[in-house]
């Protein structure tokens, strides 16, 4: 009778443990936690239609085990950060585990719709190397759907500068920005001989990745030229080109540029990134005209020998601009 | 068809048990195979094309659900109705034919569920794929397993119960409450409470069913198999204590980074580093009674299994509570680092428990040695290196991909990096899938094969450690 009584007792005490963990992890927060929808929260029941069923089949095609929809104070890539408010109407949520792709929190607005019908359907066409799988078995009606649930993600929040550099570097950069306005002409082409002393060998004059020391390298140097680079705040150039990138041959500048040739190059970068129908950036820029076909690499050479020639050996530290 | 309908209904003593085992070898083959596809696509990802029900995104909820519900769940009640049985001196289970008619449910419920999740049918959330009707199928063989072992274990002239009998009933009763809190065909919540359940259930199938099973196993093999007395029963009854104590509020170090609740992710956090103490004062205890033994391995393979899965509780357990501490977790989270934990604990760890008990209690429970110790022995390497190799693959995957995203730089400039270790991974799922098609087919000679060696069919009467 007493052993009977142990095992009561034992088995009262562990229900009784289990339902407070139940209650306290679970139902307590459902109790306390229950945020005000933010701005950027898509109410589905006031958007068109198609984006609910188009997240029906995000879910129902499992692009959640490799596409995050949170990011996180690290992820400096991926655009504003998210709060608690932003997945009041998320049910059930597609927050995800593992990125074999990038985060899709911001994804609406990036690119056009007739990109991302060619990206599901065969996306190894748009982006080389990528391991996504093809969803063209999707009736045309879930593609559109997709597609029209992939452009609400964070197209409230879309900013025109969403990479940021680490804090440490923002916090620097705020310090350090009344050196140089960044976003004048005469900074830009200051920036430019710095550039074309110590950057074009590798990225090209023109910023497209294609310099003549590239071809020896198997990590390719970054074509500035992107659109994507448009994205790159003032700070997040200048974390770049402080620290470099590790694993491939972008040296850490800081150790050979000052802080302000470092700014006068951050305003000459910010001028590369185009979309391909507009004008490089909104800085006049009149010199070196001569070099705008980028295809002849011969006069790439020829450029950086005649550049040598003016300035001496480019040597690291490069020249105040003239 | 008689024959067939007899052996699926049978009431004969631990026909059960055998069935359970049986089918869930074959959910092994079936899941790993699907695991091995959705490996092969991150390497070659127009392997398949136009085929929904092939695509990555649908074969991966497959194959988490083939081999946890599948293969893991049904060996571990296999095991649990034969333990149950034989631990508390019963001559059989309370009921056969109820056991058996959870056997088909269960079964029907697997294969079923796979094909619903195959053609888009599915929940989608991670681990809780399965839709409403499969949910109640999954608690109703969960209670009616519950009913048949607890009626059993109550009803057995033994009134002191080994530390095993402790484990399995604790995992019958709490892994049906951690179901019905998880799956939305129950419980529903919105926004990211629904993440705070659906992880709340992601890890508790882990901590209070493989886990609390598993070792509950293990207590009984590792005595058996080197003729050990338990090293110590109070330590076995601390471990078994403070994992019900510390298991059950982990979940929420799943989405550490995400804005749930501070105060839930700070105990998420300490409980995860808290599950060292049972994980230590279980390793000790396992260690501690293989003394003096360990020589064994050399020719007994199920032990050689046993000792694995230590190995791999031992490395799963200390990597667990480190990744879940903010600090790595911080750079870990969303990689593949995550994905070589988790095949860790499932194959290296859990697996490898129920690979030792299949080829302990199937003869137990058939009366015919098994069919070839060769073949046990390649189903052992094979599966031991193929996590070794995958594990190692999987883990530098996550290190290289977590150093892209730091970064900050696109994924199409780094996802390239990773293709190497994509193809180890594949080879050596090859690897695994090989050694269980041997596996199922040694076991499969072992039941059916008309010419056996016998071995006196009496499991009942043996007195425990």
């Amino acid at each position: 009778m007493e052993k009977r009584l142990n095992y009561l007792v034992a088995g009262a005490y562990i229900a009784l443990v289990f339902v407070t963990i139940i209650v306290v992890t679970v139902y307590l927060p459902y109790l306390k936690f229950q945020p005000e929808a933010s701005e950027v929260a898509t109410n589905y029941e006031q958007e068109d239609p198609a984006v609910l069923r188009g997240r029906n089949v995000y879910r129902r095609e499992g692009c959640f085990y490799c596409h995050t929809q949170f990011v996180r104070y690290q992820d400096r890539e991926t655009g504003e950060m998210v709060a608690a408010g932003d997945y009041v109407h998320e049910t059930p949520h597609v927050l995800g585990t593992e990125r074999t792709g990038p985060d899709l929190s911001n994804i609406g607005g990036k690119y056009p719709d007739s990109w991302h019908w060619a990206h599901h359907v065969n996306p190894r066409a748009v982006k080389p190397g990528s391991i996504m799988p093809s969803f063209s078995y999707l009736s045309h009606d879930d593609m559109s759907d997709l597609i029209a649930y992939l452009q609400t993600l964070g197209a409230k929040r879309k900013q025109p500068h969403w990479i940021n550099g680490p804090q440490e570097y923002r916090d620097k950069y705020h310090v350090i920005s009344e050196l140089v306005d960044v976003d004048s002409s005469a900074a830009a082409n200051a920036g430019r001989g710095i550039y074309m002393q110590n950057c074009a060998v590798c990225h090209g004059v023109q910023g497209k990745g294609n310099g003549p020391v590239s071809a020896t390298m198997a990590k390719k140097p970054a074509n500035f030229t992107r659109p994507y680079y448009a994205a790159y705040s003032n700070d997040m150039w200048y974390w770049r080109v402080a620290e470099g990138v590790a694993g491939t041959r972008m040296p850490r500048w800081k150790k050979s540029l000052s802080d302000e040739d470092m700014l006068y190059l951050v305003a000459f970068l910010k001028t590369l990134p185009n979309d391909g129908s507009a004008a490089a950036g909104e800085v006049e820029v009149t010199e070196f005209s001569q070099l705008d076909d980028p295809n002849k690499l011969d006069d790439n050479y020829k450029y950086i020998e005649n550049l040598g020639a003016d300035h001496g050996a480019y040597q690291y530290g490069g020249g105040r601009p003239h | 068809m008689n024959r067939f309908l007899n052996a699926v209904f049978s009431d004969e003593p631990f026909s059960a048990s055998r069935n359970f085992l049986i089918s869930a070898i074959f959910w092994l083959v079936f899941g790993t195979t699907i695991g091995l596809t959705a490996g092969a696509l991150m390497t070659w990802p127009d392997l398949i094309h136009e085929v929904p029900q092939l695509s990555f995104g649908r074969l991966r909820p497959v194959h988490t659900h083939g081999v946890l519900i599948g293969w893991l769940s049904m060996g571990y009640v296999g095991c649990m109705f034969f333990l149950g049985t034989v631990l508390s001196g019963s001559k059989r289970l309370w009921s056969e034919r109820l056991g058996n008619v959870t056997m088909v449910v269960w079964n029907l419920l697997v294969g079923l569920g796979a094909l619903s999740i195959m053609n888009g049918y599915t929940e989608a959330r991670e681990y809780a794929e399965l839709q409403g009707i499969f949910d109640w199928m999954v608690l109703a063989g969960l209670i009616l397993t519950g009913i048949n072992v607890y009626k059993t274990v109550l009803s057995g002239p033994e009134k002191k119960w080994y530390v095993t009998l402790w484990y399995i009933l604790g995992a019958l009763f709490w892994f049906p409450i951690v179901y019905v809190v998880g799956n939305r065909a129950f419980v529903q919540f919105d926004g990211l409470n629904d993440a705070i359940a659906g992880w709340f259930y992601g890890h508790n199938i882990l901590g209070m069913w493989f886990t609390v099973g598993g070792v509950g196993i293990l207590y009984y093999l590792i005595p058996r198999f080197t003729g050990n007395p338990l090293y110590s029963h109070t330590l076995s009854m601390i471990g078994f204590w403070t994992i019900g104590m510390f298991y059950a509020p982990t979940g929420t170090h799943h989405i550490l980074q995400s804005p749930v609740p501070e105060w839930l992710k700070a105990i998420a956090v300490i409980s995860s580093v808290f599950l060292l103490v049972p994980v230590f004062t279980v390793l000790t205890n396992f260690f501690m009674t293989m003394k003096g033994k360990w020589s064994l391995a050399a020719d007994h393979v199920p032990l050689r299994f046993v000792m694995a899965s230590g190995l791999g509780y031992l490395l799963t357990c200390i990597q667990g509570p480190f990744q879940a501490t903010r600090g790595i977790n911080w750079y870990i989270h969303f990689s593949n680092w995550v994905v070589g934990h988790a095949h860790m604990a499932l194959l290296a760890t859990f697996s490898f428990i129920v690979f030792a008990a299949v080829y302990y209690i199937i003869p137990k429970v058939t009366g015919r040695k098994v069919f070839s110790k060769q073949l046990a022995v390649w189903h052992f390497w094979l599966s031991f290196l193929g996590w070794i190799i995958m594990m190692l693959a999987l883990t530098i995957a996550g290190l290289v991909q977590a150093a892209g995203w730091h970064f900050a730089l696109p994924v199409d400039q780094w996802g390239m990096e990773l293709e190497p270790y994509m193809f180890v991974r594949f080879l050596s799922g090859v690897m695994i899938v090989l050694g269980q098609i041997l596996f199922m087919f040694n076991i499969y000679k072992t039941v059916f094969s008309k010419n056996y060696e016998p071995i006196p069919a009496s499991p009942t009467g043996m007195a425990y450690v």
